[in-house]
């Protein structure tokens, strides 16, 4: 018993470090740090442009962050994720490296199930039967409101957005 | 250019040659039938044609009006179904659909959902998961959407699945494909030849060139920034969390330039920074009243 409760603590304990332990992020440009998810929220900070922060929570558009200019709440859109893209670098290396495409410069593929690149889609052959088969998927109106209603989703109004220049 | 033209001439000119025709195309009957049956049951036969050419079935014009008018509206609903049949055929020749129909039914349940909040929510929307590792999403004229599984797994909630769809059928309710075709002026030309035999696949697919090619011409940066905005946009009255193409689009610019995977996506579309961006100034506070669902614990997960 004290052992299976000695488990739970440890598994919750990663769980929650898994999900603290924060992930790094560069701020896109300069913003309020707020105190709280909201746009009206007390800034309880500023970002500027290129400052490093650590990501540890989310909530809707909003990225809770941990930085040198402070703790709180910053707009998603104003952040972006990994520090100066070094992280992916490396992976891609390395996968090249197992798959024995090393110096090609041209991962296709690393689990065996070719990419997709402009040849293949040009010389690409019709297939009914696949067609047929998406087809045979496919969901209705009334189905897919089922569906939403089974998600709690709610239909809204919601005007487009302006064009931005 | 001119190699199109000259390929639409010879598409011509097989067609009128009855006997080769029935040669060439005697296989493809079925596909025609399929075609011809599903539409009708997705929405009423009237309602295929733009109101432009319903009334031109009711008044006397003259066949050159009767030309402006079709160059006017564009091309039939029909038409562009037969289009995009032929195109995603040809894509999932060259990818085939995850064999998983629950993922299928699932992915086609949020895509008709989102699609049910757009402009068009009566075209036959069809939406598939292709084996594929590289991160893209593909969409074809008349409404059929593919996502390929590298993009799929990346997703961490169905508003993110549903972000990535609305930005696809953004494409479809705004014609982006079909108009590079329109501009070619092929379709003008073709379109008497497409109109006489929907689903004559030999005379759509020498419409769109090799193969699926034209899945993997860029669209202008600014149809790309427009479907992202649509996306945002038809999520959010779904019912979802307005963040879920964002936070892929985030995902996505975390992976390096040399990464194969997106090798395709980052040729034909501006980089997701640069997206992501365009995005923030366009949806600024707007969204900052309306709470969307996540649902996270929905999103199904593959095997």
């Amino acid at each position: 018993m004290k052992m299976v409760k000695t488990g739970a603590v440890a598994l919750l304990w990663m769980l929650m470090s898994s999900a603290m332990a924060g992930e790094a992020g560069v701020a896109l440009k300069a913003d309020d740090i707020r105190a709280e998810p909201f746009g009206d929220a007390k800034s309880v900070g500023q970002l500027a442009a290129n400052d490093k922060v650590d990501i540890v929570g989310k909530n809707g558009g909003w990225l809770q962050v941990k930085s040198a200019k402070g703790k709180g709440w910053v707009r998603m859109l104003s952040i972006r994720k990994g520090d100066a893209k070094k992280g992916a670098n490396e992976t891609a290396g390395l996968l090249s490296m197992t798959s024995g495409r090393a110096g090609t410069g041209k991962v296709v593929a690393t689990t065996g199930i070719r990419g997709l690149n402009e040849e293949e889609l040009k010389a690409a052959k019709f297939n009914e039967t696949e067609v047929a088969l998406v087809e045979s998927y496919a969901t209705s109106k009334e189905q897919a409101q089922q569906f939403a209603n089974e998600g709690k989703l709610v239909a809204r109004k919601f005007d487009y957005l302006p064009e931005v220049k | 250019m001119k190699m199109t033209y000259k390929l639409l001439f010879s598409a011509m000119f097989a067609a009128s040659c009855s006997s080769v025709a029935a040669f060439d195309f005697g296989a493809l009957e079925k596909q025609v039938k399929e075609v011809q049956k599903q539409i009708p049951q997705q929405a009423p036969q009237q309602s295929q044609q733009p109101p432009a050419q319903q009334l031109l079935k009711q008044l006397p014009v003259s066949p050159q009006a009767a030309n402006l008018i079709k160059e006017a509206s564009g091309t039939t609903q029909e038409e562009e179904i037969a289009i995009g049949r032929q195109i995603s055929g040809n894509l999932l020749g060259a990818a085939a659909l995850v064999k998983d129909a629950l993922l299928q039914r699932y992915v086609n349940n949020v895509g008709r959902w989102v699609a049910s909040q757009s402009e068009r929510p009566d075209l036959p929307w069809h939406f598939g998961v292709i084996e594929s590792n590289d991160v893209n999403a593909f969409a074809a004229p008349g409404g059929y959407i593919f996502v390929t599984l590298g993009l799929y797994r990346l997703l961490q909630s169905e508003a993110d699945l549903a972000g990535v769809l609305g930005h696809e059928v953004g494409h479809v309710i705004q014609k982006h494909h079909l108009k590079i075709l329109q501009q070619s002026k092929l379709l003008e030309a073709g379109s008497n030849a497409l109109t006489s035999s929907v689903g004559n696949n030999s005379a759509v697919q020498k419409l769109i060139g090799s193969g699926a090619e034209i899945v993997s011409r860029s669209l202008d940066k600014g149809a790309e920034f427009e479907a992202d905005r649509i996306g945002v946009v038809l999520a959010t009255r779904a019912g979802y969390d307005a963040y879920g193409l964002p936070s892929v689009l985030q995902q996505i610019g975390h992976s390096a330039k040399d990464d194969g995977s997106v090798a395709l996506l980052f040729k034909t579309h501006p980089h997701p920074d640069a997206r992501l961006d365009k995005l923030s100034i366009a949806m600024g506070d707007r969204f900052d009243k309306v709470q969307g669902q996540p649902v996270a614990q929905r999103l199904y997960r593959t095997k």
